[in-house]
């Protein structure tokens, strides 16, 4: 054709009249603009696709590809003898896709979820509008979660008219037994936003769950695993059209405890058997040998399977707002003054330090006088719990008199004590005013006071009286259970005082272990085991003939030291409380465990011990004690 | 080649606009299989319907003396008027404006149509009125182009709205206007363009202008659009994904690809390679009309075919600085390529129309 058009041309040129010729020319402009047109456009496509290609490649890379976190199985939690204390079961959660639900047919949809689920439709309209402005059309909005086993069948059945609507599965926590381990096992729930800002670089996803308090929040490394990663290729919408690779996920570690399952259920019933009024009550029992916790108890306790969903907001409110704190751990987090149980410390410290010896004599006339400094007519008086007589150390420590400590701690007279500094050097040797490291999260320090903490605290000036109170395990210093059953498992040992511990080994999803965890020794204390000998002698006669022969457990010799603490809580009869205290181990020549009971509100002879004495009991019978349990005053 | 061959009918113009057409099918077929039924219902099958039924009409229009078309210009004009009218009040809504009249075998977009009607009458008043040269004249000539185009504005169609006014200086060029009329005119719409800017433009008129100069704005809202065919465009690299193949149109974050997007998806699946053969095929096109308008016989068929050249271009060029990111983005079929009925059959009666130019051109200079 274009010879024709050429021939053409050739012919008509010579007759070609001059607007014709004007015609001619304004066309060629319009070839002008297009080839300037056409030659801007292959420019343009030669800088986006040949200079700029791979930037614009990696875009729709970017575009079409979607990781994709797979959980991991999460690992489980064995008792040292080998019982399940947690496992994962599927979990059902009725979800909607909004992509897959036509807008005619929603509220048809909305009033079926109505009735199988018993949701209101307003909240189900609610969540569909808020998840369609935050995810993806394609991305599933979950409804309802925690559906049991029969719902899930029943909204499977009627799959087929109900558009859009998904059933997911997911794997959840069952703790077996919640509230016996729960304050040990904590929980998982849901990432918060903090924690997701984190952890996002750890491979969590928003909608992932972790380990939130508890053994599950200190190991949810090792229970966690390592989720796989499924890369798909998606399309606008975010639906998936293929999967691109497949990286399968790696299965949680799993973690044996040193507790007994067994032992801590005891020690459960035993404690809310005889925790009487007390808001809270604590229980501990240890292998004094390795540090070993065998049962850890606190209560009140709560029920951890509620957090496995989403927690209905009533009962966790009711959790929140309990005055008595049930998802406080207090055998670890609570702090208390010891009260007579600390004469375990200013003892052997005395004896260390030679202020006293086995025979140092000293007589309890029912109470010790102080004059003031500035005014003598002031006079302060220290009382005795009775008028004791004369008591040598032995006879001190097994009736607990307060006034023998007194002398001990603050001296009196002519008799030098260890006063204050020193003796806060041994309580600090013995583990007090520290965390002992034990593998549970919000442990609390607890305070071992000196003067100069006297002055930088209350601004006042440190005074004899107070060094008495520190003696007799009153005033300032507070401890937690934790560390009073580590006190006299280190007494019970010879002077090993090791990090309380309660994972043995981490085995892996085949059961090989894969660590197994040593005891571990904080220090030697420094008081020579011959003086903490004298100690073990002391508690033993309080079990035998003084303070706490309610302690005694039949066919077994049992060492132990009470105490009631005064609170400077106010109970209903306008007194202060006092707490009720006993420590103690056994069997007195080959310790095998070391108990600590606490009780918020009671007496230590008369509430604290005979607990103490059940929990020895079933730990070397298994079985109950015979009724009705041995009763005699304190 | 005889004379007597080369002037009845333009074969080389036909076989190009065939290729173009069965390219158009490929690349929407491309975008839109699902599975192989999509193949008989699908859009691909839906515009070889259309293409068939353009087909005919193009050689109907072929077979009819075009100044049957200037005959009944003022009829014409009205009809326009009356369609462009019509689709404000009947019309079928889509993306917040009225385009489409349905007309149960198929949507008609009366804007498609009245870009060839708007040739036809401009042509046939330029050529009756040999004053062109006069500035009054000049300007009562854009008054009839400025009357639908304003309907157009209202229903609102910026696309066709844009090459209304390229229909006109295409024409008024070719009927001799003076080039300082056209000049002084540039220079009143440019002194206008704030004005126009800020109280006659619609606020997604706006919108998308912001939009063109920072699409990462608002990259998943009104950016999107913009973002996605560019990284379409320049993912294809020099040979393309493929056919079929192209990630971001077949994974639909290419929006309105088998339309306002096809060049897109031939620059993604096709490459710069892909994209070159289109272009070229399009010159070859335009070329070809140009020099039907310069064979033709009389000022009316020169106006036509040099109006329906323009028409051809103008949408070419909206279309693919659009998908190239030269210009705001606006909603105009790539002719011939682009799926749409409205678009397809009104291109091939435009194409019929040059032929009959040319083939009425070889009667009358032989019996001349």
């Amino acid at each position: 054709m274009a010879i024709g058009g050429r021939r053409w041309r050739s012919q008509r040129r010579r007759k070609e009249s001059s607007p014709a010729k004007g015609l001619r020319r304004r066309l060629n402009l319009f070839r002008a603009a297009a080839f300037l047109f056409v030659l801007i456009f292959l420019a343009q496509l030669g800088r986006m696709q040949i200079s700029e290609g791979k930037h614009y490649q990696q875009q729709a890379e970017l575009n079409r590809r979607r990781a994709i976190l797979v959980p991991a199985e999460r690992g489980v939690i064995y008792d040292r003898n080998g019982q399940l204390l947690v496992r994962n079961v599927p979990s059902f959660t009725a979800a909607i896709v909004s992509a897959d639900l036509p807008n005619d047919k929603q509220a048809e949809v909305i009033s079926k979820l109505e009735r199988l689920l018993g949701v209101s439709g307003a909240s189900v309209q609610e969540k569909i509008v808020e998840g369609r402005s935050r995810q993806p059309l394609y991305a599933p909005i979950p409804i309802q979660k925690g559906l049991d086993r029969e719902t899930a069948l029943i909204l499977k059945e009627h799959q087929a008219e109900l558009e859009g609507v998904v059933l997911l599965t997911e794997s959840t926590r069952l703790y077996e037994e919640g509230s016996t381990f729960a304050q040990l096992l904590g929980y998982v729930g849901p990432i918060s936003p903090e924690e997701y800002e984190n952890l996002k670089g750890e491979g969590y996803d928003l909608n992932d769950k972790l380990g939130k308090t508890g053994l599950e929040l200190t190991f949810e490394k090792e229970l966690r695993g390592r989720p796989g990663v499924e890369e798909i290729e998606v399309d606008a919408s975010g639906r998936k059209r293929e999967t691109l690779s497949f990286q399968s996920p790696q299965p949680g570690q799993s973690l044996t405890l040193t507790i007994d399952g067994e032992l801590q259920r005891k020690m459960t019933q035993y404690l809310a058997e005889g925790m009487g009024a007390s808001q809270n009550a604590a229980a501990i029992a240890m292998d004094p040998r390795t540090g070993e916790v065998l049962g850890m108890v606190s209560l009140p306790s709560y029920n951890n399977n509620i957090f496995a969903t989403i927690p209905d907001s009533q009962k966790l409110d009711s959790l929140v707002n309990d005055p008595r704190h049930p998802l406080l751990n207090h055998a670890i987090a609570g702090v208390y003054p010891p009260g007579s149980t600390f004469k375990i410390v200013t003892g052997t410290a005395a004896l260390q330090e030679g202020v006293a010896t086995p025979r140092t004599q000293i007589t309890s006339t029912g109470q010790i006088v102080l004059r003031s400094q500035y005014d003598p007519q002031v006079q302060y008086v220290f009382r005795d719990w009775a008028a004791l007589g004369s008591l040598d150390f032995y006879r001190a420590v097994a009736f607990s008199s307060d006034v023998y400590f007194y002398y001990l701690a603050g001296g009196y007279e002519n008799f030098q004590g260890l006063g204050a500094g020193r003796l806060a050097q041994y309580a600090r040797d013995f583990g007090f005013g520290q965390r002992t490291g034990i593998e549970l999260p919000s442990e609390a320090e607890g305070l071992v006071p000196d003067p100069e903490w006297k002055w930088d605290n209350l601004k006042e000036p440190w005074l004899t009286g107070d060094t008495y109170h520190f003696g007799i395990g009153q005033g300032y210093v507070l401890a937690t259970p934790l560390q009073m059953v580590n006190l006299v498992a280190t007494v019970a040992n010879g002077g090993s005082l090791f990090q309380p511990k309660l994972v043995r080994s981490i085995t892996d999803s085949e059961g090989n272990v894969i660590k197994s965890f040593d005891s571990r020794l904080i220090r030697q204390v420094r008081v020579s085991n011959s003086y903490l000998a004298i100690m073990r002698e002391g508690m033993r006669q309080a079990v035998e003939l003084g303070t706490a022969t309610t302690a005694k457990v039949p066919g077994m010799k049992v060492a132990g030291k009470t105490g009631t603490a005064e609170s400077s809580v106010l109970g209903p009869d306008g007194k202060p409380i006092t707490h009720g205290w006993f420590v103690g181990f056994a069997p007195y020549d080959d310790p095998q465990i070391a108990v600590v009971v606490f009780l918020e509100r009671g007496n230590g002879a008369e509430n604290a011990a005979p607990i103490a004495a059940k929990i020895m009991n079933y730990f070397f019978h298994r079985q109950d004690p015979p009724n009705p349990a041995t009763k005699s005053g304190g | 080649m005889q004379r007597s061959f080369g002037y009845r009918f333009d074969i080389s113009l036909f076989v190009v606009v065939f290729i173009l057409v069965v390219f158009g099918m490929a690349m929407i077929y491309s975008t839109s299989r699902t599975d192989t039924a999509s193949l008989l219902t699908g859009p691909g099958a839906r515009q070889f319907i259309y293409a068939l039924l353009g087909l005919i009409l193009m050689m109907a229009a072929a077979s009819t003396d075009y100044r049957l078309w200037g005959h009944i210009a003022p009829f014409l004009y009205v009809l326009m008027l009356a369609l462009l009218i019509a689709v404000m009040v009947v019309g079928e809504s889509s993306y917040g404006s009225r385009r489409w009249i349905d007309l149960a075998i198929f949507p008609l977009q009366p804007s498609e149509v009245a870009k060839l009607l708007m040739v036809i009458v401009l042509a046939k008043y330029l050529a009756d009125h040999h004053k062109v040269k006069r500035l009054s004249f000049l300007l009562v000539s854009l008054l009839i182009v400025i009357v639908p185009a304003a309907l157009v504005y209202f229903q609102p169609d910026l696309g066709t709205l844009m090459v209304f006014p390229a229909i006109w200086l295409g024409m008024v060029t070719v009927a001799g206007a003076r080039s300082r009329h056209l000049l002084a005119l540039a220079g009143t719409v440019a002194v206008a363009i704030p004005v126009v800017y800020r109280f006659v433009l619609h606020g997604y008129m706006r919108e998308r202008i912001a939009v063109f100069l920072n699409p990462g704005a608002d990259p998943l809202g009104a950016g999107y659009h913009t973002i996605q065919s560019e990284i379409s465009v320049g993912s294809g690299g020099l040979w393309g994904k493929g056919f079929a193949s192209g990630t971001q149109s077949q994974l639909n974050f290419l929006p309105h690809q088998t339309s306002d997007f096809i060049f897109s998806v031939v620059a993604e699946e096709l490459g710069f390679v892909g994209a070159f053969i289109l272009l070229a095929l399009f010159l070859i096109l335009l070329f070809r009309g140009l020099r039907i308008a310069v064979l033709a016989r009389d000022g009316f068929g020169q106006l036509v075919a040099a109006g329906i050249v323009t028409m051809i271009l103008s949408q070419i060029i909206i279309n693919v600085g659009v998908n190239l990111r030269l210009l705001p983005i606006t909603g105009i079929p790539l002719p011939f390529i682009s799926y749409g009925g409205s678009s397809l059959i009104t291109s091939f009666i435009a194409l019929g129309i040059l032929q009959s130019i040319l083939t009425r051109h070889r009667r009358i200079s032989f019996s001349g």
